[in-house]
């Protein structure tokens, strides 16, 4: 009987479940606020119900196609701290290809087409040489590696625009692109577009990363890579896949933020990305020295990461540098939290069986004599 | 770690000889040679260049160079700070407050406070690396978050930014103006931290510690090293030299607000990853710590003055001289280990 509670018990103490419970009473608080704004006439109707959320959500969705592919070199025990940069060459590769293809006469919706092509391309690129270097330099920590790559795309980006800042205004074929920021009618609701799109990629990535065997290397492989080479899995080639795939889904946050910032490209766009994606995938679960994490978990602490900026900032009138103290101080506490839960275990465990040991010592001794 | 073990086993037996080898286990000297081969072809584009511009590259590398031989001891602890650009612009920013409300009117004292304030925040970094077990790059992460965002809050500065009107006359002055030996006050304090840096790591019993926290913790731990005491005081360094940065910020700009400085922590770990420090921790020096920093402040005043048409190539080089220094650094200690096992099968 104990047994099964204390079963039941671990599961609700699952990360996810604490996750869920820490999302319903924050949106608790704000939905109280709001009411209590009302009542005090400062404001006019209700701005924390689930239409308006969920369009708000937007500008702090746009990093999340990149904590996809950041989360799961998380899990290899790596990290990648150039995606930021890379999403920005490769939207500057998109916007100078459109530019050279329309000057050359070429119809605007086709050379729409091969220029995202080219965007996609050079994000896998940038990702392929990082894994590439991880793989082939294994004394280099990815970390450094992934320093010199983001100072080497953020600075071929710079070269590529030369510092200026590409804008296409009124271009109908590339209009096309903001649409991806738009929402679409379902039935009664309208949801944004890239809502749905980064939804439908994290059910994809859930299937692939729990589901199936070669999710469960990348784990494998973070928990522990020696056991995992001996077992016959081609860690290299794991590993320079998923950087490559991590740099390819920097290149679609990339072509969604052309899309939020009316097709704007700067090569200084997306700075700090890969940081708050990082913020995201620790807060969602998955540790930096590698082993764990879930995919919902991440859906879940991007979702929270939104409605917190939005709550704070709407409803409490926070200015984004308050916003920034909250996701510092959740990323520490909720990093240093479960270890200092496992240290007070430890103790009292190991507490516990001193106290034995000493019990039976004794009755030894007692009996010997 | 592994140069020490190969250094040690080398000199026992016999100095692996050759020029690879040496440059290997002497880095600073290859550094050296591309500093000065980048000099000379800068000053092939543009004679007198070092002549006219060697202030220049002093005081723009100095804060940088604080910064960095402050992250030597985080870094070879096997630690990592990326906070040290947030603590900067905090405690630039808290000191001028102090400044502005008049509580502070001694440059000495705002120097002093700086120090006090950045140090508190490095402490704080490592009692969380260190006792809470918290992997450090989510720690200082998760604190350069937060001390940027503590700037324009109202409660703690009043205002947005700190301005020039909010300083004393003597403050502004004292960076820049006076001089001793032909250098001026900012370039002294990048000597004098780089020197007692140096001086404390390689003379002092705690500095060995650092090192021998850095190459085996647990073998630091069992011979008696107070480990966890160690890396706190790494951290605690890191952030003091942080703090005294944002006060030498604050007299080179006058002024400080909450983007300042924002991503510079990349540059301050480059310059210690181009000095050859390495990241697993237990090697570096501060002396390729100095040229690292020395190079990237060359860079920055350099190919602006080169009119290569694009302005943006700055970027550009600095990454790839990033890059090729870490993989030339990664090649060249293979290539010593390959010869030095190849010599002991003969």
């Amino acid at each position: 009987m104990m047994k099964r509670l204390a079963r039941s018990a671990g599961g609700l103490l699952r990360w996810e479940t604490m996750l869920i419970a820490a999302l319903v009473v924050m949106c608790a608080v704000f939905d109280r606020q709001d009411a209590a704004r009302q009542v005090a006439g400062l404001a006019k109707k209700d701005v924390f119900n689930p239409a308006v959320v969920i369009k708000g959500l937007r500008p702090y969705m746009l990093y999340s196609f990149m904590t996809l592919g950041i989360m799961l070199i998380l899990a290899m025990g790596d990290i990648d701290i150039s995606t930021g940069a890379s999403a920005a060459l490769s939207v500057a590769a998109l916007g100078v290809v459109y530019q050279a293809l329309t000057g050359a006469g070429i119809p605007g919706g086709l050379s729409l087409a091969l220029s995202l092509a080219v965007c996609l391309l050079t994000g896998w690129l940038c990702g392929a040489v990082n894994g590439w270097l991880v793989t082939r330099f294994k004394e280099l920590f990815a970390m450094i590696i992934t320093l010199a790559t983001q100072l080497f795309y953020r600075g071929v980006a710079y070269l590529l625009l030369g510092g200026k800042t590409l804008t296409f205004k009124n271009d109908a074929a590339f209009d096309l692109l903001k649409r991806l920021y738009n929402t679409v009618q379902i039935g009664d609701v309208s949801l944004p577009v890239m809502l749905i799109a980064f939804l439908a990629a994290a059910a994809c990535y859930a299937v692939w990363v729990h589901g199936t065997a070669g999710g469960r290397r990348v784990f494998a492989l973070g928990t522990n890579p020696k056991a995992t080479l001996y077992s016959g899995i081609r860690a290299d080639r794991v590993k320079f896949r998923l950087f490559a795939l991590c740099g390819l889904t920097g290149a679609v946050t990339g072509v969604f933020f052309v899309g939020a910032t009316s097709s704007s490209i700067r090569a200084d766009a997306m700075m700090g990305y890969e940081m708050y994606a990082i913020a995201a995938a620790v807060l969602g679960g998955f540790s930096t020295s590698g082993g764990r994490g879930s995919v919902p978990g991440v859906v879940l602490s991007l979702v929270i990461f939104g409605v917190m900026k939005i709550g704070l900032g709407t409803l409490y009138g926070f200015a984004d540098s308050m916003v920034n103290l909250s996701v510092g101080v959740i990323l520490i506490v909720s990093t240093l939290l479960p270890n200092l839960l496992t240290a007070a275990g430890d103790a009292l465990r190991l507490r516990k069986r001193r106290a034995q040991a000493n019990v039976s010592s004794r009755a030894l001794t007692s009996g010997s004599i | 770690m592994g140069e020490i073990q190969t250094e040690t086993v080398a000199s026992s037996r016999r100095a692996p000889s050759g020029v690879v080898s040496m440059l290997a286990r002497r880095r600073e000297i290859l550094l050296l040679g591309v500093l000065l081969a980048l000099l000379t072809g800068v000053s092939l584009r543009v004679p007198g260049y070092l002549r006219n511009n060697y202030m220049n590259i002093l005081k723009g590398g100095s804060i940088n160079m604080v910064m960095a031989a402050g992250m030597l001891p985080v870094l070879l602890i096997g630690s990592i700070d990326i906070s040290v650009a947030s603590t900067l612009a905090f405690s630039g920013a808290v000191a001028g407050m102090l400044m502005r409300d008049g509580y502070i009117v001694s440059t000495i004292g705002m120097v002093l406070t700086g120090i006090a304030i950045g140090g508190a925040i490095g402490a704080l970094n490592g009692v969380l690396v260190a006792y809470g077990r918290v992997l450090p790059i989510i720690v200082t992460l998760g604190m350069g978050y937060v001390t940027r965002a503590m700037i324009p809050m109202d409660w703690l500065l009043g205002l947005n930014k700190i301005a020039r009107i909010n300083l004393t006359d003597s403050f502004k002055v004292f960076f820049l103006d006076h001089y001793r030996l032909g250098l001026p006050y900012l370039v002294w304090f990048a000597v004098v931290v780089t020197l007692l840096t140096g001086l404390f790591l390689r003379f002092t019993r705690i500095g060995r510690r650092v090192y021998a926290v850095g190459s085996n913790e647990s073998a630091a731990l069992v011979r008696g090293v107070h480990t966890g005491g160690i890396k706190t005081l790494a951290h605690a360094i890191c952030g003091a030299a942080s703090g005294l940065a944002g006060v030498m910020w604050l007299g080179y700009y006058n002024s400080v607000e909450k983007t300042t400085a924002s991503g510079d922590e990349m540059y301050v770990i480059a310059a210690c990853v181009l000095g050859g420090v390495a990241v697993t921790g237990g090697y570096g020096k501060i002396t390729g710590v100095v040229i690292g920093a020395l190079m990237i402040a060359m860079i920055n005043s350099a190919i602006p003055q080169l009119n290569v048409g694009n302005s943006m190539i700055t970027e550009f080089v600095k990454g790839l001289l990033l890059l090729a220094a870490i993989l030339l650094n990664a090649g060249l200690r293979r290539f010593a280990r390959r010869r030095e096992l190849l010599g002991r099968r003969v």
